[in-house]
């Protein structure tokens, strides 16, 4: 095990790989990647893999456009095929409150130069015949939006980082952090001391417990979120599609299968991450509601995760005014997998050029709750 | 693939006789027999194609445990057809690939 | 009754004896089974079991399940359902599909029982998959249960109890077994069952497997090879076999799944068949509220099966009411303990050992193994010669004079290892290759020198397969050192994990067929396994999520252990060390209708 490193960067999750990529592409290659478990074995690896660049917050819609960016050229540039498919998110609005946001919402979007449209119900049911669309006011469809593999993502970062040096360390858990007079010295791990200047917090459902080990009382708590898979069927359903008020999001993989969650309001804060039968009930009587030829699909694997949340549901991307060259890229509610190779980017920039260049991430920064916040509203 | 009729130690008390079709095709089973084992009995093994290779598979566990026995009954997709019992008139196919989804 | 004191998951023996316990103490009991009908492996079974008078030896497998049946009928507060799949042990509850009414129920019972029985292995050999390829258990299925025969000339493959037992059941069903195939150089099951077959003529070919299986659409026939001492097919020696169907016999493995996402822990455990939940002599997992009998506990006998389904009932009882028979509990924990002393349990009893459970070890292990136990840590012999023999070339090779037979050249070798030095020369001598180099290291592995005596000679480093008393593969080795002698007998030092250093006897390389399937829910091929590991996924949930291995509807039953072993195989890495990954729910795949539907499940 290497003892002595630049960079170390604490979880094997999609954005620490990333991370780790664009280290090394941009040529610090003097990194660690630490992952207590397998890579992809947090959020990453139980999340429903959609990316999507419809948002109420405008810097959220550009970190997604940058994102989707690299997507596309992931096969190309990294060299995995992640099974990125481009099939477009359609979000449903019932309400009027709903109607209206989403006008207000696509406005804005479409001055970013998303290619997102409104659709009223007729062209929504012209378009999707096999779902049950009663009550529904109009939707919000950008063909550009899709999904990947979570898992694939996370191997083709990590294992390109490997080939340009980067030592990717699994089964190896970051323990504690010693600081001397505001500075990092080491990281000490189950297997070993790694003596380190810089140390960067991707740890995902554990961001908070890792800014401990500085000493920081990081603003972020972990939910546990449900989701499933069903046995695959030839494929139908292009879009991920999404209801708010519903509260549900249903995709299907390049394999067939669907896979669909649902937030839950009564969960308390908690690192647990056993399912319950209660989601599973829920979600059977809910779903073949709106996709009829649901009901006699029977359900493979159920499983939850982490959804790692800051005060307004927006990732906090920054690093420390009181540990030096502490950063930190936390917080990304249920949208951590799409906005990866676009924090990654810009986090790797900030540590090697000293400024983020591609992006600006200036209002994802931790002072932004001392000054007060919006909260992002498209959120299940 | 015949019905056992004498045994040294078995005596197999069959249900009702009842007919079934397997790809429109018309056979006889007794009532309380599984899909599989009455396709077994008219002499069917093959009972899927799989989605990726083609390849034929059938009846392996018998227990509903591995998914090779899926077929299309009733209309419906991915019936595992070791577990479930054969009624009188259910028209059974051979799934090929995925199941489509059922109308 | 949506509460039941004790829900009993699989109406088995184990499951059946367990129920009728605590029922006979007045607790309110529901016993789901997935079946048709109740008695798991038992009402498959028409040979006379084997085992303890009390525990219906001499009785057919069929008749035992109906006597339980009968004495669990005298209880009217018990409910009895069949064709209910258990899905899951989730925080919230256990919910219980009904096949019949494909409807769903979620049950908080007090205490649990699983005793969900095992499910078989699986074996890579080409076309796998071809209809006609069964299981056993699939076999007895038809034949047993829906008198419906499987074909008309079959090739069983494996000679353990259940291949000799099926081949048996078969032949008198009248269908005709061609041969029957085993890998190793010896009959795995008793030497009773075996006598059963050779009787009926059915040959037995030894250092034999099956290469592929012949056919378009379903089998018409199947191409076999011998076997070298290492597993090796010998060139040459192939040759067409023609049958209609291939049965597989190759062990079974614990259903676990249910304990695993109860939160109980599991161990790999070769002797007891695979990942069996971590429980004590109560039969309590180490979740406070969940038991486990039977099969699922270990693979073992239906004998053992039914006591330790009674010790379990009896805990619950005392877990609920306070307090129960406990004379009764220490007569059964006895029995259990007697029936485990002979010979031919010694596996279960290592297997049981590694869980800390006490067993009533047979004397002729217990003498040897302890004397060694004083001195760990030191490099010293083993010797395993405990038949009054004449021999003596242990005593007189070694040069210190530590070994000693005795005037009576018939004796038993002692040796006293405060005076042996560990040179290895007795090892190299015993012309019966009895004794082994032994010891234990720090770090949780040892050392185990075995007397070598083929070609090639592995070299340093090399990753081999450790295999037990009867050749059955235990984990896979790193070479740590190779002794030359003279006379041939090579001594091949390998590292393996403690617990298994006492079982592990020899080694082999398996040459598996590449192109054979792995997953045949997803379709994917050993040499698809292989390439990945190559590629760098060395973690069984990575290779899981990049090749979709073990992702399909079987949930992973049917390939988990084989890609463990692949994995361990390809890195070194022993199968216990390596993380087996999780057991998500349902057990078996659920519609959204049926949980829709909420329906309690009805008596059988
Ligand atoms: C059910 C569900 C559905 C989701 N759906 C989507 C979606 O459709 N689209 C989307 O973009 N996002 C989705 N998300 C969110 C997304 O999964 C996360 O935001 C994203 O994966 C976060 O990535 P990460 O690398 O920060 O965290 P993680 O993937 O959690 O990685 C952090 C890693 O750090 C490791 N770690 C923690 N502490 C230590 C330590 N001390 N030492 C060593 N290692 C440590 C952990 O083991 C973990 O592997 C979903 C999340 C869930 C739970
Ligand atoms: C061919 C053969 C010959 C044998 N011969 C002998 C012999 O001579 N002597 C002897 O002592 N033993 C013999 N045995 C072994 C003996 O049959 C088993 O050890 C014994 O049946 C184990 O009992 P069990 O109750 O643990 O499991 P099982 O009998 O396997 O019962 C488990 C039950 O659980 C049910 N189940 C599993 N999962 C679920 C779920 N999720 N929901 C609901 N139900 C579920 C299954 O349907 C099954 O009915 C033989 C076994 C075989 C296969
Ligand atoms: S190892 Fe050497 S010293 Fe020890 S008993 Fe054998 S021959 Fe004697
Ligand atoms: S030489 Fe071997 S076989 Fe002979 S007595 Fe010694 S240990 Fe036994
Ligand atoms: S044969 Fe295995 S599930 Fe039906």
């Amino acid at each position: 095990m290497k003892n002595k490193a630049c960079v170390t960067i604490i979880g094997g999750g999609v954005v620490g790989s990333a991370t780790a990529y664009y280290l090394a592409k941009n040529g610090l290659t003097d990194v660690v990647l630490l992952e207590r478990d397998y890579l992809s074995s947090g959020s990453t690896g139980r999340c429903g893999g959609g990316i999507r660049q419809q948002w109420s917050e405008r810097m959220n819609v550009r970190l997604a456009m940058r994102s989707v960016e690299h997507f596309k050229n992931f096969e190309r540039e990294v060299g995995l095929n992640i099974e990125y498919f481009q099939g477009g998110y359609l979000l449903l609005a019932y309400t009027e409150e709903e109607e209206a946001l989403f006008k207000k919402n696509v406005a804005m979007q479409q001055e970013e130069g998303l290619d997102v449209v409104l659709l009223s119900r007729e062209e929504t049911v012209r378009k999707f015949p096999f779902m049950n669309l009663e009550g529904l006011k109009l939707s919000a469809y950008c063909p550009s939006d899709g999904h990947a593999n979570p898992h694939l993502t996370t191997f083709g970062y990590a294992r390109a980082a490997e080939k340009m040096g980067v030592n990717v360390l699994t089964h190896t858990d970051a323990k504690r952090v010693l600081v001397e007079n505001g500075k990092i010295r080491t990281v000490v791990t189950d297997r070993g001391e790694i003596e380190t200047g810089i140390v960067v917090n991707a740890a995902g459902g554990y961001s908070h417990q890792a800014g401990e080990m500085v000493g920081l009382n990081l603003p972020t708590e972990s939910y546990r979120h449900q989701i499933f898979v069903t046995e695959p069927l030839e494929h139908i359903l292009d879009p991920l599609v999404i209801s708010f008020v519903n509260n549900f999001y249903i995709r299907q993989t390049g394999s067939g299968n669907f896979i669909m969650g649902q937030g839950d309001r009564d969960e308390l804060p908690g690192l647990e991450i056993t399912p319950t039968w209660k989601f599973l009930k829920e979600m059977s009587d809910k779903m073949p509601r709106f996709f009829p030829f649901l009901k006699d699909v029977r359900i493979l694997r159920h499983w939850a995760g982490l959804y790692n949340m800051s005060p307004d549901a927006q990732p906090i991307i920054d690093r420390s005014n009181e540990i030096e060259d502490f950063y930190f890229a936390i917080g990304f509610s249920g949208h951590g997998f799409m906005l990866a190779p676009a924090v990654g980017e810009a986090l790797a920039e900030w540590i090697v050029f000293g400024e983020p260049r591609s992006v600006d991430i200036s209002n994802l920064s931790l002072q932004r709750f001392e000054r007060g916040f919006t909260r992002e509203k498209n959120v299940v | 693939m015949e019905r056992i009729v004498e045994h040294p130690l078995l005596k197999f008390e069959r249900g009702e006789k009842i007919v079934f079709y397997f790809e429109d095709v018309q056979m006889q089973a007794y009532e309380g027999e599984t899909i599989a084992a009455a396709l077994h009995a008219n002499g069917v093994r093959m009972l899927r194609i799989t989605p990726k290779g083609s390849r034929p598979q059938g009846l392996f566990c018998a227990i509903g445990k591995c998914s090779s026995c899926l077929m299309e009954v009733d209309g419906k997709a991915n019936v595992r057809t070791c577990i479930t019992p054969v009624k009188e008139g259910m028209r059974v196919r051979t799934q090929k690939g995925r199941g489509e989804k059922s109308e | 009754m949506n509460n039941p004191d004790l829900l009993v998951l699989g109406g088995g023996p184990a499951g059946l004896c367990g129920a009728i316990e605590a029922a006979r103490e007045g607790l309110r009991v529901l016993v789901v089974d997935e079946g048709i009908s109740p008695g798991g492996q038992l009402v498959k079974q028409t040979h006379k079991f084997f085992g303890n008078e009390n525990f219906y030896a001499s009785t057919r497998g069929m008749e035992i399940a109906g006597k339980l049946l009968k004495e669990l009928s005298l209880y009217p507060q018990v409910i009895l359902a069949c064709e209910s799949s258990v899905l899951a042990v989730y925080p919230d509850g256990v919910p219980v599909l009904d096949r019949r009414s494909d409807s769903t129920y979620l049950y908080n019972p007090t205490r649990l029982l699983v005793a969900t029985g095992a499910s078989e292995k699986f074996l890579q050999f080409d076309n796998n998959d071809l209809p006609g390829v069964y299981g056993a258990g699939a076999v007895q299925t038809l034949m047993n249960q829906f008198g419906i025969l499987p074909g008309k000339s079959v090739l069983m493959i494996g000679s353990g109890n259940i291949g000799l037992i099926v081949s048996y059941q078969l032949d008198q069903a009248g269908v005709e077994v061609k041969a029957i195939l085993e890998a190793s150089s010896r009959i795995g099951g008793y030497r009773v069952h075996a006598d059963k077959v050779k009787r009926l003529g059915i040959p037995v070919l030894l250092n034999h497997t099956i290469l592929k299986a012949i056919g378009e659409k379903s089998v018409n026939g199947a191409l076999i090879t011998a076997l070298d001492e290492r597993w090796r097919p010998v060139p040459g020696t192939e040759r067409e076999m023609v049958i209609d169907t291939v049965c597989i016999a190759v062990g079974l493995t614990p259903s676990a799944e249910l304990v695993a996402q109860a939160g109980g822990q599991l161990k790999y455990i070769p002797e007891l068949g695979g990942y069996v939940p971590l429980h004590d002599s109560d039969m309590r997992t180490t979740i406070d509220r969940v038991f486990v009998a039977g099969d699922v506990s270990g693979i073992e006998e239906a004998t053992t099966a039914m006591i330790e389904g009674r010790i379990a009932g009896l805990n619950i009882v005392k877990d609920i009411k306070g307090k129960c028979n406990e004379t009764r509990l220490e007569e059964l924990k006895e029995t259990l303990s007697a029936f485990r002393s002979g010979p031919t349990s010694s596996k279960i009893r290592s297997g049981l050992e590694k869980m800390d459970l006490v067993t009533q070890p047979a004397r002729y292990v217990e003498g040897e193994v302890n004397r060694s136990g004083e001195f760990r840590g030191k490099l010293r012999p083993i010797i395993e010669c405990f038949e009054a023999i004449p021999c003596n070339p242990c005593e007189t090779s070694c040069p210190v004079g530590a070994i000693t037979v005795g005037e009576n050249i018939n004796d038993v070798p002692v040796i006293d290892y405060s005076r042996c030095t560990g040179c290895g020369v007795c090892a190299t001598k015993c012309p019966g290759l009895a004794i082994f180099m032994y010891q234990e290291r720090e770090d949780g592995m040892a050392l185990v020198g075995i007397p070598y005596e083929f070609l090639p000679v592995p070299e340093k480093g090399q990753s081999v397969y450790a295999t037990g008393r009867s050749g059955e593969v235990l984990c896979t080795a790193r070479v740590d050192r190779v002794t030359r002698s003279a006379n041939k007998t090579n001594i091949v030092y390998l590292t393996v994990p403690e617990e298994l250093g006492r079982d592990v006897r020899h080694i082999h390389v398996t040459n598996r067929e590449e192109s054979s399937l792995i997953c045949r829910c997803e379709e994917i091929t050993v040499e698809q396994v292989k390439k990945a590991i190559r590629e760098g996924y060395v973690d069984f949930e990575e290779l899981r999520r990049y090749l979709r291995v073990s992702m399909g509807p079987c949930g992973g039953r049917t390939c988990r252990l084989n890609t463990l072993m692949i994995l361990s195989g390809e890195t070194g890495v022993p199968v216990e060390k390596l993380s087996p990954g999780t057991l998500r729910p349902p057990a078996i795949p659920v519609s959204f209708g049926a949980i829709e539907r909420n329906a309690k499940v009805t008596h059988e």
